[in-house]
């Protein structure tokens, strides 16, 4: 809990953190005015990864932004590359096959796992921990391999296409899937839990430390994990159904604390969500094409076009603004962590440094998906 | 669609003359009448949103407020460059966290000359950020904005990147 | 970049300077410098698959005051411009700088007509002594640079070049 503490305004100092620091979040700098080791106030500045996607995307076509997708936030690249293909394939009225859909879902979750093993390796990494890098990593270069036979990329993948995905799965990767769930599912209680969950320092580090109420997150419009530790119920696979997501029974956990370490919980149960999900897309698997009929040059109608997914930080939205032509004439990418990181000035008052820091590392910073 | 019903009920007092039976952009061709200003029930599997609502830049903050008060969130605010009717247009995305899933398209348009448009920071603490962004993209000033300073961009740089005349 | 000429010793330790560039060269500490999405694979060469602390360079230090060369790994853009050049002058010598990926090397997949942010490429900031093209290159690759670097400052390679095919 941020202990109120009387702050005297007219002795305080200015420390900057970043653009360089050891947490692995990227270039995000923080201006903190500090009275002693509490913050006065925090003010993230932001821009040093600042690449210009917006523009990129009216000078090219819209097959042309494809490989950009997965360099904005390299940690879920699939479910970046699973927006595009959906607000183009909405936009152009293409049809994509169930075989393919399928794919996407297994190839998005199975990099959602991914995404959060490298969370929980870097968040431990900013509280000092560096052994479970080691196991997180273990597991993770398991699922890079297994998507690396399928899309040919370890990171930044460029796999779906408008109308489906450019290469099918073949049985070495689902039976490799199948081994994976099974290797995590029995790492998971010892490596994961009993070490770090349940340890007495994480807890006192993590437990009542950064409390977002859930009319915070209306505000600044925080979704994902962010809103789900705060109690509010709010899942794009849920609300706002996409893909072949209504075929499947999975959970979206919701822990109503809204502190880091409620935020820890519903990333931790959302892996398990994700190896349920993959277990029944790949029980229900269909045969067919891969690849459905799009055009050469694609020329969607004039218009005003949104899609949202659920990534592993919250809910991605593309507006795209169409006029007939074969560049997208507006692109705007709505970044999950570009609104989760807006609330940090108000909640990050009155907190000890090395807390604002472990509340930080609970938010999933990716900073080149905040500043595109 | 009891959420949709209700929120074009409560929008319509801003928009007392009924709104003729328009088409959405693009769809009439180019001969189509440019659209009254009011609210357009749109196809959310077409488009992703449940309603198009036109207004002029100074009812943005009043449509804000009664968004807010219907439990909506504001989800993105983006800026579109119409370089040939010289019009500057600024979309507001708003959406729901709980129950009933309900997107609203609000758009409002300003000359390019002088784009202005009032803040709607006061309703929402969310469009603090993605104001100072679109201020950044296209140079469009939003009027008593508590900080409206370059945030993606270099401080000092004096150019504005996404309008459609401007090449480095 | 200007040239600067170091004085040479009247007295020479060949001997001694081959001693000192082997123990460097076995023992080069990164600076944590990871940018954007080479930062990752960086990472991966940190984990226990690729282990990086083979060739004792797993000690990444945050401060440049402690390190001896910066993996630029990702893309500068020119609001960071300021602040890369800073952590490379104070970095001491002997420094080296390996520049990571595409980005670092030229821009990389920003270096198109519309780029107004990217820096293209770190050795217009300062000089660099070994790059490794990709995007983002494999971690093999990050490690096959490193080997290059040791090459470049002892003046042999220590383990075998794998020639492909």
């Amino acid at each position: 809990m941020t202990v109120p503490v009387h702050l005297r305004h007219d002795e305080t100092f200015v420390l900057n953190l970043g653009p360089q620091h050891p947490a692995t979040h990227g270039v995000l700098r923080v201006k903190l005015t500090m009275d002693g080791e509490y913050i006065v106030k925090a003010e993230p500045v932001l821009g040093y990864i600042h690449r210009m996607h917006e523009k990129l995307a009216e000078g090219g076509t819209f097959a042309q932004f494809m490989p950009n997708t997965a360099r904005m936030d390299y940690l879920h690249a699939l479910a970046f590359n699973h927006g595009w293909a959906l607000v183009v394939e909405k936009a152009a009225g293409i049809e994509v096959p169930e075989r393919a859909e399928y794919i996407r879902v297994i190839t998005v979750e199975l990099n959602r796992i991914a995404s959060h093993l490298l969370w929980w390796a870097a968040f431990l990494l900013d509280l000092g921990g560096f052994t479970p890098l080691l196991y997180a990593f273990d597991d993770r270069e398991k699922i890079i391999d297994l998507l690396e036979r399928v899309t040919g990329s370890r990171l930044t993948y460029c796999y779906m296409r408008f109308g489906g995905v450019y290469n099918d799965i073949d049985d070495e990767f689902i039976a490799g899937t199948r081994d994976f769930i099974k290797r995590l599912r029995g790492r998971m209680p010892r490596l994961y839990h009993d070490l770090v969950t349940h340890n007495i320092i994480l807890i006192k580090r993590i437990k009542d430390i950064g409390f977002i109420s859930a009319e915070q997150c209306r505000r600044y419009g925080a979704t994902g994990p962010v809103a789900r530790g705060s109690g509010i119920s709010y899942d794009i696979r849920k609300n706002e159904p996409y893909s072949v997501y209504p075929e499947f029974d999975f959970d979206i956990p919701v822990f109503a604390e809204g502190d880091s370490m409620a935020r820890y919980m519903v990333r931790m149960h959302e892996m398990e969500q994700s190896m349920r999900i993959i277990e029944q897309a790949l029980d229900k698997l269909p045969g067919g094409p891969v690849m459905g009929k799009a055009p050469k040059v694609l020329k969607p109608g004039a218009g005003y076009y949104y899609s949202a997914v659920e990534t592993a930080r919250g809910s991605l939205g593309h507006r795209l603004v169409c006029n007939g032509d074969k560049n997208p004439y507006k692109l705007k990418l709505r970044s999950p962590t570009f609104s989760n990181l807006s609330l940090f000035g108000e909640v990050a008052e009155g907190m000890l440094l090395a807390d604002a820091l472990a509340f930080m590392g609970s938010l999933d910073l990716v900073i080149p998906e905040i500043d595109r | 669609m009891e959420m949709l019903e209700k929120t074009r009920i409560a929008l319509a007092g801003l928009f007392p003359e009924p709104v003729p039976p328009a088409t959405l952009e693009g769809e009439g061709g180019q001969d189509a009448p440019p659209r009254e200003a009011g609210a357009l029930v749109t196809d959310p599997v077409k488009h992703g949103s449940h309603l198009d609502v036109l207004c002029r830049p100074d009812q943005v903050v009043a449509v804000a407020r009664i968004m807010d008060s219907e439990g909506y969130f504001l989800e993105a605010i983006s800026g579109v460059d119409w370089l040939d009717k010289q019009q500057f247009e600024v979309i507001y995305d708003y959406n729901r966290l709980d129950g009933e899933h309900c997107r609203v398209m609000v758009r409002t348009s300003v000359p390019r000359d002088e784009p202005v448009v009032p803040t709607v920071t006061g309703v929402f603490p969310a469009a603090d950020w993605h104001e100072r962004e679109t201020f950044d993209f296209y140079g469009i000033q939003f009027q008593d904005h508590p900080n409206l300073i370059r945030i993606l961009l270099p401080e000092d740089a004096d150019f504005y990147p996404l309008r459609k005349d401007y090449m480095p | 970049m200007g040239e600067e000429n170091l004085p040479s010793s009247i007295v020479q330790f060949a001997q001694l300077d081959a001693l000192l560039n082997l123990g460097r060269a076995n023992s080069l500490w990164p600076m944590t410098f990871g940018l954007a999405c080479c930062a990752i694979e960086m990472m991966c060469t940190g984990g226990s698959r690729y282990d990086i602390s083979r060739f004792g360079a797993e000690v990444f230090r945050p401060s440049p005051r402690q390190s001896d060369v910066m993996i630029v790994a990702g893309t500068i853009t020119k609001k960071l411009e300021l602040a890369v050049k800073t952590l490379y002058d104070q970095m001491p010598e002997p420094k080296w700088v390996i520049a990571m990926g595409n980005c670092a090397i030229s821009g990389g997949p920003f270096k198109v007509k519309e780029n107004y942010n990217v820096v293209e490429g770190a050795d217009k900031l300062f000089p660099v002594d070994v790059y490794i093209p990709g995007c983002p290159p494999r971690p093999e690759a990050l490690l096959e640079g490193i080997m290059t670097l040791e090459e470049k400052i002892t003046g042999k390679r220590r383990w075998p070049r794998v020639h492909p095919g």
